[in-house]
């Protein structure tokens, strides 16, 4: 689907944990998230720290879209 | 007797070389040039050759296959063949043309054959079968055998074999296949094994292919007035899946309202996806859609907008052909609300 | 290490008034049997049934399949899961060969769960269409999961693995018609034949990605979700170490008889001396997020190295994100210098068009290829459903739906179905039963 949306003129960036999958597939912005069943706040954890988890990604990517890049990019997350 | 219609150049045509490359598309009657070698062992009959120059369908490509396509308007034939082109690249790229046309207006199977070094194969490969062909037209009589051999199977309703056996160019699709032999998987692991192992050749049962890369988007420039959108393969929806997407192999999407909609609360919202433990994304479904973050991100002004619908289907199992139509199905609600960047979160 | 497989081979299976096995007949009285399977008061509903092949029979929701056997140390078929938790692997057991022990559900099923045919076009797609098998079909009060998709059979998978050893127990005292002998000296201290042939690992990848317990694989009874890659015999593997989970469209699933008749392992065995010199079993998992991928990789490799293994093959029981941990732990392996062969299914979608792995990588370059899960099957009606074959498109199962714009639902009013092989009960047969394989067309 990324590679759809990509082509119709929009930058995409794709939150995902599988970034080989990610990388395979060919998106271009990938910001790593934490797990497949719970990619953005560990339910192991309390509720704000998932909380900060969520907007420090989310704010994350949202700066991935506003980034040039030039190859197959793979945003640091701290 | 089952009917079929050929296409070939100019040249082959025998209306002339280079000079006569110009020639507008004719439909004969019978049979022209390599219809002769056809007709041999094909089980249909060839009952028109159409004839076309090659410059002619490369540089008026749109009115070359409109006259082609009207000229078989109400022609009654059960296979179209096209070649075979060698290593003529133009040549090729007719044939690949015209087979896809034609395929797509009539619904009727096509058949080319080109040299693997004919630009052709790489541009109509995944269209149609393309038989392996020489690169000179010396070998006429070998190329239009092998189109001979399938196209009787073609005709006769007969499962064509896999690439390797039957001497085409794979199309990209890859099938199970039972074995004649019934050599158990344990058996080949350790013929590949051991083979591997001493350095002798081997073959492997999925090679690998090239990666197909996208050019890569430019950056929103302005992030503080740009509108986002997000979607998700992770399955999250309204509790009673309005859109009855599939929690596998999905064919549907859903988009749904979050203009209004601060967090996504458990229970109003839940995830459908079978390729995971749900426990976590129902308990919270901003876990993989983060309309919280989002609409907070919003109110300190990070970004512009959010654009009012999440987008939502499931990844698992989903053929690439259908993430791709679903995709663009979704690209228009975007276009029209002048989405800037997209989020997508996968699971 | 040796383990001794004395094996009984089936012909018929009857109903009567006393468990025996009898020139290749077997005999069960079935109330005796099914009043052992209701001592688990989990039970609600339970009746046995005969499906060999050629009978016109659908199984549907299959949970498990178990071989029925028996220790004759009188100890349990499946240490630390039924039975005392001592160490598997060694010793002598009786086998009957040629049958298995299904356990259906009476009405509920799930992804987990699929069909199998005794007759007919679909009989070939599972190895259960060619056996003789005990079917139970059951059902149980696990009300908490009834319309869940994803569930634990708990009670139900116990059951298979009871009642394999129920009827197992018949032929304890008898002389096998011939005897199967397994034994895998130490790593270190092989004669020089041996130790001059190129050595081997078998990495197996059982199906481990559910947080929540209860679904998973295990190993002696752990659930093997909690587990890192560790070094294990394998005649653990065929003696019972492993039993079979619950969670997994069930085309790639490995069901606990597949484990104790794993056949990647005996033809490791066979070549054992003569092609290479055959280390052991590297038992990893498969998991959910992308560290846990790496750290299993990361200690599969290291193990191969320090056990000085020049090859390897990885074993992968699933399809889709599971492809990650099998795709990475084969490029860890090649990067670590092991020479590394692959055994799993794909998934092309209907039209075949798909990637057949979700990551790929240019150093598998030695794949063996079981299947396709999104293969489309459509099987004439049978005589007789054993289960209730509306589960196939009610309840989620992998390969089936309620309906669809073109296809029409899985079940058909005229008992026909039409579903993905994604549903046939351990269909792809990845641990080398498979005579399938996948071409380019």
């Amino acid at each position: 689907m990324v590679k759809e949306f990509e082509k119709a003129g929009f930058p995409i960036v794709q939150m995902c944990n599988l970034i080989p999958v990610a990388k395979t597939v060919g998106s271009n912005r990938i910001v790593p998230t934490i797990s497949i069943p719970y990619p953005l706040g560990d339910p192991g954890t309390p509720k704000e720290e998932q909380w900060k988890l969520r907007m420090n990604r989310t704010k994350i990517a949202l700066d991935a879209l506003a980034t040039d890049i030039k190859e197959q990019t793979i945003f640091k997350v701290s | 007797m089952k009917k079929a219609i050929l296409y070939i150049n100019q040249f082959f045509g025998q209306i002339g070389g280079e000079d006569k490359a110009d020639f507008a598309p004719v439909i004969r009657e019978g049979k022209v040039g390599p219809a002769m070698e056809f007709a041999k062992n094909l089980q249909a009959d060839i009952t028109y050759t159409i004839i076309c120059g090659d410059n002619f369908m490369g540089s008026n490509t749109d009115e070359a296959v409109k006259t082609i396509l009207d000229g078989l308007e109400g022609k009654d034939f059960d296979l179209f063949l096209a070649g075979p082109a060698f290593q003529a690249g133009r040549y090729g790229v007719a044939c690949g043309t015209i087979c896809k046309a034609v395929k797509e207006k009539f619904n009727v199977p096509v058949l080319t054959s080109m040299n693997v070094e004919n630009p052709g194969v790489e541009m109509f490969k995944s269209n149609m079968l393309i038989m392996e062909g020489a690169n000179i037209a010396s070998h006429m009589r070998k190329d239009v055998a092998a189109m001979v051999k399938v196209a009787n199977k073609i005709l006769s309703g007969e499962q064509v074999g896999p690439a390797t056996e039957e001497g085409y160019f794979p199309t990209g699709r890859r099938k199970e296949v039972w074995l004649e032999d019934k050599t158990t998987a344990a058996d080949r692991m350790i013929n590949m094994l051991v083979a591997k192992l001493n350095g002798e050749p081997f073959v492997t049962e999925l090679p690998i292919p090239k990666p197909d890369r996208v050019p890569i988007a430019p950056a929103i420039k302005d992030l503080k007035h740009a509108k986002i959108a997000l979607v998700t393969t992770g399955g999250i929806v309204p509790v009673d899946n309005p859109d009855k997407i599939q929690s596998a192999s999905a064919t549907r999407w859903g988009r749904y309202d979050i203009s209004h909609t601060m967090r996504l609360e458990s229970g109003v919202y839940k995830t459908i996806h079978a390729g995971f433990d749900p426990a976590a994304a129902n308990d919270d479904p901003n876990v993989i859609t983060p309309v919280d973050a989002l609409q907070e991100l919003l109110k300190e002004g990070y970004y512009g907008s959010l654009h009012p619908y999440f987008y939502s289907t499931v990844g698992t199992g989903t053929t690439q052909a259908e993430a791709a139509r679903m995709a663009n199905e979704i690209v228009p609600y975007l276009k029209e609300d002048n989405v800037d960047g997209i989020i997508m979160v996968s699971t | 290490m040796k383990l001794e497989i004395g094996n009984f081979y089936v012909k018929d299976i009857t109903f009567g008034k006393e468990l025996k096995f009898d020139n290749g007949v077997l005999t069960i009285n079935k109330e005796e049997a099914l009043a052992f399977i209701k001592e688990d008061e989990r039970i609600t509903e339970a009746d046995l049934y005969i499906a060999k092949p050629g009978d016109k029979i659908r199984m549907c929701p299959v949970k498990e399949a178990v071989e029925p056997r028996v220790r004759l140390d009188g100890r349990g078929l499946f240490p630390g899961y039924e039975g005392e938790l001592v160490r598997a692997g060694e010793g002598t057991l009786h086998a009957m060969k040629n049958c298995s022990v299904l356990v259906v559900g009476r009405h509920w099923g799930g992804f987990q769960d699929g069909v199998i045919d005794m007759s007919g076009e679909g009989q070939k797609y599972t190895y259960f269409g060619g056996l003789n098998n005990i079917v139970l079909v059951a059902d149980t009060n696990e009300e908490f999961e009834k319309r869940e998709q994803q569930k634990k059979n708990d009670a139900l998978r116990h059951a298979a693995h009871r009642l394999a050893e129920f009827v197992g127990k018949c032929v304890k005292d008898l002389k096998p018609e011939d005897t199967e002998s397994y034994e895998l000296e130490p790593a270190i201290k092989r004669d020089p034949k041996t130790e001059k042939l190129p050595s081997v690992v078998f990495v197996m990848q059982p199906q481990t990605q559910m947080e929540d317990m209860g679904y998973n694989t295990l190993a002696y009874g752990w659930d093997m979700n909690h587990m890192l890659p560790t070094y294990m015999n394998p005649n653990e593997v065929l003696d019972g170490a492993i039993v079979s989970g619950s969670f997994m469209p069930v085309a790639a699933k490995w069901s606990t008889y597949d484990y104790q008749n794993c056949p990647a392992i005996k033809a490791l065995y066979r070549e054992h001396g003569k092609t290479i010199n055959f280390l052991g079993i590297i038992m990893s998992n498969l998991n959910v997020a992308l560290d846990q991928k790496e750290r299993s990789a990361i200690y599969v490799a290291q193990i191969a190295n320090s056990l000085g293994a020049d090859g390897a093959v990885v074993a992968e029981e699933g399809y889709g994100n599971p492809d990650a941990d099998y795709v990475g732990c084969i490029v860890a392996l090649e990067d670590a210098g092991v020479k590394t062969v692959g055994l799993s299914d794909e998934c092309t979608g209907r039209d075949g068009m798909s990637q057949p792995l979700v990551t790929l990588d240019e150093k598998c370059d030695a794949l063996v290829s079981c299947g396709d899960v999104s293969d489309l099957l459509v099987l004439p009606a049978m005589e007789t459903v054993l289960g209730e074959l509306e589960a196939l498109g009610r309840d989620g199962m992998a390969g089936g739906w309620a309906g669809d714009e073109i296809l029409g639902p899985s079940v058909r009013e005229d008992g026909s179905i039409i579903m993905e092989n994604n549903s046939m009960f351990c269909g792809d047969q990845v641990l080398g039963w498979s005579t399938k394989t996948m071409k380019a067309f």
